[in-house]
């Protein structure tokens, strides 16, 4: 059982409504570092809303949300601090259309880390060959295909040095032949000790690499479990349902 | 043919006191519709109802009515401008209405993603608006604000009727003094709006093409 | 599922400026409002004298063929429009060359020209050029006919280009030739997509027919010019008949939101953009706009 002080992330009793609805009930949830959680479940299970609280892109409506020991900020400086150490990665990308990825990827490090433009642009680069489309530098998101703009995504949220990322649904919207190559980019980046929380349908991926697996169904984490123990023997009724649709 | 000749200089000046009008109410315009704009899309309740009122109610009223209500109704109430100002007045604000609309697009335009991904890098509000919200909302605005402008330009004419001595004041006060050439005078007036608005079209699809986001 | 909008939901000082700001708004706009009236006041506008002559049954009779005449020039003006504009929209359309070109000038033409120049040109040279006496019905009529056919057909080609070009191909596949394909299949979808448009070119005519008044038709503009000019009670007249413009064109607009299956009345920041009284393009162009972010682009 980790202990709280090596958590990133705690989600203590976390409640949300949207209107009548009860979208996240009493999550509680730790990620620790370096640890790659993969959040499963069902459409409409409030993964991704779950996953937007964490850097108040979705608010909550009671409980508590720690990031790196520190209460979860409302507004203002502290709340974009803490944004620009949490990376987020967006299904539809949201690449900056009026700016070329390079530029994309080095905007963060130089508006809010006051980085030279040498600097952030070096970085931008090396980045960019990281991920692979370093010879794609001065396009544009809308000349590049889904796979190589959310590579550039993932690039932009690394610039920013990260201590955890979340994906959301970071492959829903490419097409099938671009999934992987996406995918083998996170991969690595578990692979080199990133702490992240991945929500997403690939459970081939959740498999390989994740240190652990968390299912929600209806708002509520009904089941966390290592991937060995989760894909073989789930203990709940609902996983095995969901497990059984999902691995046909 | 020579009496049109000895014309044309009168109806050329008139066309300067035209533009004179359409550039004051240009930038009056545009600066009036940008504030109302982001009126309508601040957090404050009071200043969208404020903004949405104003939009809606001058929007459906006619150029005319406008004009009557200030060059008319203002001076009963001791605001008395000259019969251009007044024109301009009325051109701002009647033109402003069209600019928010266009305005409050070209930022609605822009994904709401983007906005989320800008936060989420940890941009402040100032930092979102400046490099993310303002170059694309600009570049958005080009097209549909030609057109607008253009139609300020043709809405100067009205002013003809209401003391002012630009073009089409001038086109009518030459054809009733040189009634045998009528057509001639009319057709170089018309002709003079045509080749101005053709002018401005071209002049925005240049800005158009210079500042526009490859998609 | 979640509106992002352009700011993040506020947090407890930021939920409390906005408060502040917004009783500070009220009590601004409740000065204004209470300066101007007392100026109004102070300068007898609230007189009885002002405001008895607009409940004289007369009187209101007397606005009321005047906007009668507003909407029968606006409404022939309509039909006569959407004859010359799906004339000139077809004409754009067609393959051949020497119908397209005149039709381009044509429309290019029309729309460049401002609406009160045309009327003064059938006001002024039809008799004195023409020696052609023509009422000043139809010289309102004809005026806002020439521009608003112009404006209608852009807003009819718009309407046939943005049909998917699947429709045009599966026409021509099943063996439709030009015209049968026009008039079957690409017209019919197109003018029920516009038809918010149309609506909002009525509006920008009933708007545009208070010109008529620099002409002698007797519209409701002219009417309120008599009328004020009679009661000395300039202010309130053109204010009322401003209201009753608002008040019919609203309602059109109301109409024209309908029809197009939008939102009808929502909060002013997820509001569709109204294009009313906006020319073909930039309505095309805004409309656009709407599109993407509807789609969430």
């Amino acid at each position: 059982m980790m202990s709280m002080s090596d958590s990133i992330i705690v989600l203590e009793k976390v409640n949300k409504w949207f209107g009548p609805a009860h979208v996240l009930r009493d999550i509680d949830l730790s990620v620790g570092f370096g640890e790659v959680v993969v959040v499963a479940g069902p459409s409409g299970s409030g993964k991704s809303t779950m996953c937007r609280t964490i850097n108040r892109l979705e608010t909550i409506n009671s409980g508590a949300i720690r990031v790196n020991g520190q209460p979860l900020p409302e507004e203002g400086k502290e709340l974009a601090n803490l944004r620009s150490e949490v990376g987020m990665v967006f299904q539809q990308f949201n690449l900056f259309s009026h700016l070329s990825i390079l530029d994309n990827v080095a905007l963060g490090p130089l508006k809010v880390r006051k980085q030279s433009k040498a600097e952030a642009g070096e970085r931008a680069r090396w980045l960019l060959d990281r991920v692979g489309i370093g010879d794609q530098a001065q396009k544009y998101p809308a000349q590049l295909s889904g796979g190589q703009q959310q590579r550039a995504a993932i690039a932009r949220a690394l610039a920013m040095d990260p201590k955890v990322i979340l994906f959301d649904e970071p492959t829903s919207a490419l097409d099938p032949e671009m999934i992987n190559e996406v995918l083998d980019v996170i991969g690595k980046l578990a692979e080199d000790g990133m702490t992240m929380l991945v929500v997403t349908h690939e459970m081939g991926f959740a498999r390989q690499v994740a240190d652990r697996v968390v299912f929600m169904d209806a708002g509520q984490i009904v089941e966390q479990a290592p991937p060995e123990i989760f894909f073989t023997r789930p203990e709940t009724a609902r996983a095995r349902d969901f497990l059984a649709k999902i691995l046909k | 043919m020579n009496e049109i000749i000895e014309v044309l200089p009168t109806l050329l000046r008139s066309f300067g006191t035209t533009l004179e009008l359409a550039l004051l109410s240009t930038i009056a315009s545009l600066l009036v519709g940008t504030v109302v704009a982001i009126m309508r899309v601040a957090p404050i309740p009071p200043l969208r109802w404020a903004g949405t009122a104003y939009v809606h109610f001058v929007r459906n009223t006619p150029i005319t009515i406008i004009f009557f209500i200030i060059v008319f109704g203002l001076p009963q109430v001791g605001v008395i401008f000259s019969f251009f100002w007044f024109a301009v007045l009325v051109l701002t604000l009647y033109t402003g209405t069209f600019v928010a609309e266009t305005v409050r697009a070209g930022i609605q335009a822009i994904p709401a993603g983007q906005i989320e991904a800008a936060r989420s890098i940890g941009l402040s509000f100032t930092q979102v608006i400046r490099y993310v919200v303002l170059p694309q909302a600009l570049r958005n605005v080009v097209p549909p604000l030609a057109t607008v402008l253009i139609a300020l330009l043709k809405n100067t004419s009205v002013a003809s009727a209401f003391g002012v001595a630009e073009a089409i004041n001038s086109m009518t006060n030459l054809v009733n003094v040189h009634s045998t050439v009528v057509l001639g005078i009319m057709g170089a007036t018309g002709f003079a709006y045509i080749s101005l608005a053709l002018l401005l079209g071209r002049a925005f699809a240049w800005l158009e093409r210079t500042v526009a986001i490859v998609r | 599922m979640t509106t992002a909008n352009l700011f993040d939901q506020p947090g407890p000082k930021a939920a409390r400026r906005i408060t502040l700001f917004t009783i500070g708004a009220v009590v601004l706009i409740a000065i204004v409002v209470a300066y101007a009236v007392m100026e109004l006041a102070a300068r007898g506008q609230f007189d009885a004298a002002r405001w008895s002559p607009l409940t004289n049954p007369k009187l209101i009779l007397f606005l009321l063929q005047g906007l009668l005449n507003t909407l029968g020039a606006a409404a022939v003006s309509l039909v006569l429009a959407l004859v010359m504009g799906i004339g000139l929209a077809i004409g754009r359309l067609s393959d051949v060359r020497f119908v397209r070109g005149p039709c381009v000038v044509i429309v290019e033409l029309a729309r460049a020209a401002p609406v009160l120049l045309s009327m003064l040109f059938l006001f002024l040279a039809f008799p004195l050029a023409f020696h052609i006496d023509l009422s000043a019905f139809w010289t309102v009529v004809l005026a806002l006919t020439l521009y608003n056919g112009a404006a209608i057909a852009e807003i009819v080609r718009a309407g046939v280009l943005t049909l998917p070009s699947g429709q045009q191909e599966a026409a021509y596949a099943i063996g439709l030739r030009w015209w049968p394909t026009m008039r079957l299949v690409l017209l019919p979808q197109a003018l029920r997509v516009m038809l918010p448009g149309l609506i909002g070119q009525l509006i920008v005519l009933i708007k545009d027919s208070a010109l008529g008044f620099i002409v002698g038709y007797q519209e409701l503009a002219a009417q309120a010019q008599s009328a004020a000019l009679l009661f000395n009670n300039p202010l309130q007249t053109y204010v009322v008949v401003g209201l009753v413009f608002v008040l019919l064109n609203s309602a059109l607009s109301w109409v024209s939101t309908y029809v197009s299956g939008r939102q009808v009345g929502a909060d002013s920041r997820d509001q569709a953009i109204t294009t009313v009284g906006l020319e073909p393009e930039a309505a095309a162009a805004l409309r656009a706009l709407d599109v993407e972010r509807r789609m969430g682009r």
